[in-house]
């Protein structure tokens, strides 16, 4: 075994395998920082130059990219707002606010920082848990996964109130992110539904022009009005500092940060789930963090803990996904499907060979993920002040470049006008829902989840009728999005029975 | 606001009730999931509508997990940049449908440095130029994305 380990380290590091990594490094760090591109839909086009590689330098070349791509969209969500990637989304909701607060230094720091240990936790577990995960995804079914991703959108809207009204407008959003999503043909039957008699419809809405206009448009709208910089008339930061500071801010939360990575983790091991799921389960964890109703007023507004739990989950569920795709060939997203495929292109067959025949090339995998970023992070940390200093950039000169990658982006997603038709009217009705207090993350959950509940729901029935609502997992997972979504309730209950207590 | 407010949720109920009525009419396994859906929105739409109409809705409370609208600008002055920034998002797509995207990408910048934030000429063809360029280099010879044709130049037979 440890053998094994030490050749796959070899491996990564031979000439042609380390440069393939760097090439497919950059390129990842390009398509995470340009929104709409996404790190699936670059994996696809870069399938064909594998033909030719070793398997160890295709991996290398191919991991590299995917996972360094999820670290940089997180450079973009927080600068200017806009999710780089789908899966950074959760980034922008209090990255943008620190860099309109003059903190864009610290909150990069902290981002890549979490997202470097996330993605060294993620390998770690990959490493270990190949071996013994099996039992854990068997144990899972659609009855099972059904339930998981009903907790996942529990969590984050039964934290969406500071009151028990406030939580209404949550819950409401995401069951309206979840009727928006069943849009289109129905998977099963076929049947158009809500398809307004248009063709465009008939596949669903696209992830990235509705996400992209759901977080875009209302911050490039707020930037206009308010006619300054990003971190407005501020004082500039002393950047490099800041930088610092946000890698501090990892460490002195390092606890948020490794139970982030675990969800992470655990989350891109459940196959469908990926990383749209895994970093607002992280979000709506790091806002639990929150110890009273006060503090939890504070997400959304800039609290660096909203960074560092979306920024570890994200890399970690790298490592998470994996695991299934490698031991199993069950990929758990459609960028490790399309991984699967380089697998098969190189004449292997994923399963147990992978821990035999193939043990040292699977460790291959792990020392990419982990190399892989660690150079991202160190190259990034030394650019980021750099970076940061374009939250100072007027307005007026600024928006007209995230028009452009926010129009351009979303109409990658199919190569159609309407995609952009899709981005403004999501960003008019996003503008609306912060201009009312009607939160979005719930919205985006429900949007994200809405076709994998779906499935999940009509396998459950069809396989078990309603029986599957007495499987004890299912019921253990029952009770525990109850105590979700009771638990702002206990919080506020225990913090009113102490106030007078103190007074 | 809480007029906005209002209608804001009015929208919504609407947008749940026709939802509910659309579904009823289709296949079990079609109507399943919209309708398990759809019915406890409206219900809890309803809910917050009659909160708001009896008073109890707190205004003034925002979103948790969620940004803030700026509320240093007087609010005449932030709804005519609101409707000014909306002209220019509508326009910009309105240019990708006549000339696509490689005429679009210029033209929008130099109008919009031009006449929007009032930057000087060489400045403003300078920036407009090597945007231009950086489109050019990484969409179209990089990762060749098929930018449509403006509805102008199809008219041409161009």
């Amino acid at each position: 075994m440890f053998d094994a380990f030490i050749e796959g380290l070899i491996l990564v590091l031979q000439w042609k395998a380390f440069s393939l990594m760097l090439v497919g490094m950059a390129l990842g760090f390009c398509v995470g920082l340009l929104p709409g591109i996404g790190g699936a839909a670059t994996l696809a086009l870069m399938i064909p130059f594998i033909f030719k590689m070793s398997p160890a330098e295709a991996f290398a070349f191919l991991l590299g990219m995917h996972s360094v791509a999820a670290t940089t969209g997180d450079i973009t969500s927080v600068l200017f707002g806009v999710p780089g990637e789908a899966i950074s989304a959760a980034t922008v909701v209090d990255g943008y606010p620190m860099a309109k607060k003059g903190e864009a230094g610290r909150a990069l720091g902290a981002a890549l920082m979490s997202s470097l240990l996330g993605a060294l936790i993620g390998a770690v577990a990959l490493a270990l848990a190949v071996p013994i995960v099996r039992p854990l995804v068997l144990t899972f079914g659609s009855p099972e996964l059904f339930m998981l991703s009903l907790i996942g959108i529990s969590c984050i809207t039964s934290l969406s109130g500071t009151t028990t009204r406030g939580q209404i407008k949550g819950f409401a959003m995401g069951l309206f992110g979840l009727l928006i999503s069943t849009i289109g043909q129905e998977r099963q039957s076929g049947s158009l539904r809500f398809d307004l008699g248009m063709m465009y419809l008939w596949d669903g809405l696209d992830f990235v022009p509705v996400l992209v206009g759901i977080f875009a448009i209302p911050e490039i709208i707020d930037l206009a009005v308010r006619g300054t910089s990003i971190a407005g008339d501020r004082p500039p930061e002393n950047l490099s500092s800041g930088v610092m500071e946000g890698v501090k801010d990892t460490f002195r939360h390092f606890w948020l940060v490794f139970r982030c990575s675990i969800i992470g983790v655990f989350v891109g091991i459940m196959p469908g789930a990926g990383g749209g799921v895994a970093q607002w389960m992280a979000y709506a964890h790091a806002v639990q963090s929150a110890t009273d109703s006060k503090e939890r007023g504070g997400f959304g507004k800039g609290d660096i803990r909203g960074v560092l739990g979306p920024g570890a989950a994200n890399n970690s569920k790298e490592g998470g996904e994996l695991i299934p795709t490698v031991a199993f060939g069950v990929p758990g997203s459609g960028a490790m499907a399309i991984l699967l495929s380089g697998f098969l292109i190189m004449g292997i067959m994923p399963g147990p060979e992978m821990l035999t025949k193939h043990l040292s090339l699977t460790f291959s995998m792990v020392w990419t993920l982990a190399i892989a970023n660690v150079i991202t992070v160190i190259l990034s940390l030394a650019i980021l002040d750099q970076l940061a200093k374009l939250t100072y950039v007027r307005g007026g000169l600024i928006i007209p470049f995230i028009l452009l990658l926010v129009f351009v982006g979303s109409y990658t997603a199919n190569g159609q006008i309407a995609d952009l038709i899709v981005t403004l009217i999501f960003g008019v009705l996003s503008y609306f829902m912060v201009l009312f207090g009607w939160p979005r993350p719930p919205f985006v959950l429900g949007f994200v989840l809405g076709k994998v509940i779906e499935t999940y729901l009509f396998i459950s029935m069809t396989r078990y009728g309603f029986s599957w609502l007495t499987h004890p997992i299912v019921l253990a997972l029952m009770i525990l999005m109850v105590v979700v979504i009771a638990y702002p309730y206990i919080q506020q209950r225990r913090q009113r029975a102490r106030e007078p207590a103190h007074a | 606001m809480r007029k906005g407010n209002f209608f804001f949720c009015i929208f919504l109920i609407a947008i749940a009730a026709y939802a509910t009525f659309a579904a009823t009419g289709w296949s079990f396994k079609t109507k399943l999931f919209p309708l398990a859906v759809s019915i406890p929105l409206l219900t809890l739409l309803v809910i917050q509508l009659l909160l708001m109409i009896g008073g109890k809705e707190q205004t003034g409370e925002s979103a948790v997990m969620d940004i803030d609208f700026s509320i240093e600008v007087p609010p005449e002055v932030a709804r005519r940049r609101v409707f000014g920034i909306f002209g220019w998002i509508v326009g910009f797509i309105v240019l990708v449908y006549l000339l696509g995207f490689p005429l679009t990408v210029p033209l929008f910048i130099f109008l919009y440095l031009k006449l929007q934030s009032n930057i000087g000429w060489l400045t403003t063809v300078a920036i407009t130029v090597v945007t231009w360029g950086c489109f050019y280099l990484l969409f179209q010879s990089l990762v060749h994305i098929q930018f449509e044709a403006g509805a102008i130049q199809s008219w041409l037979g161009m």
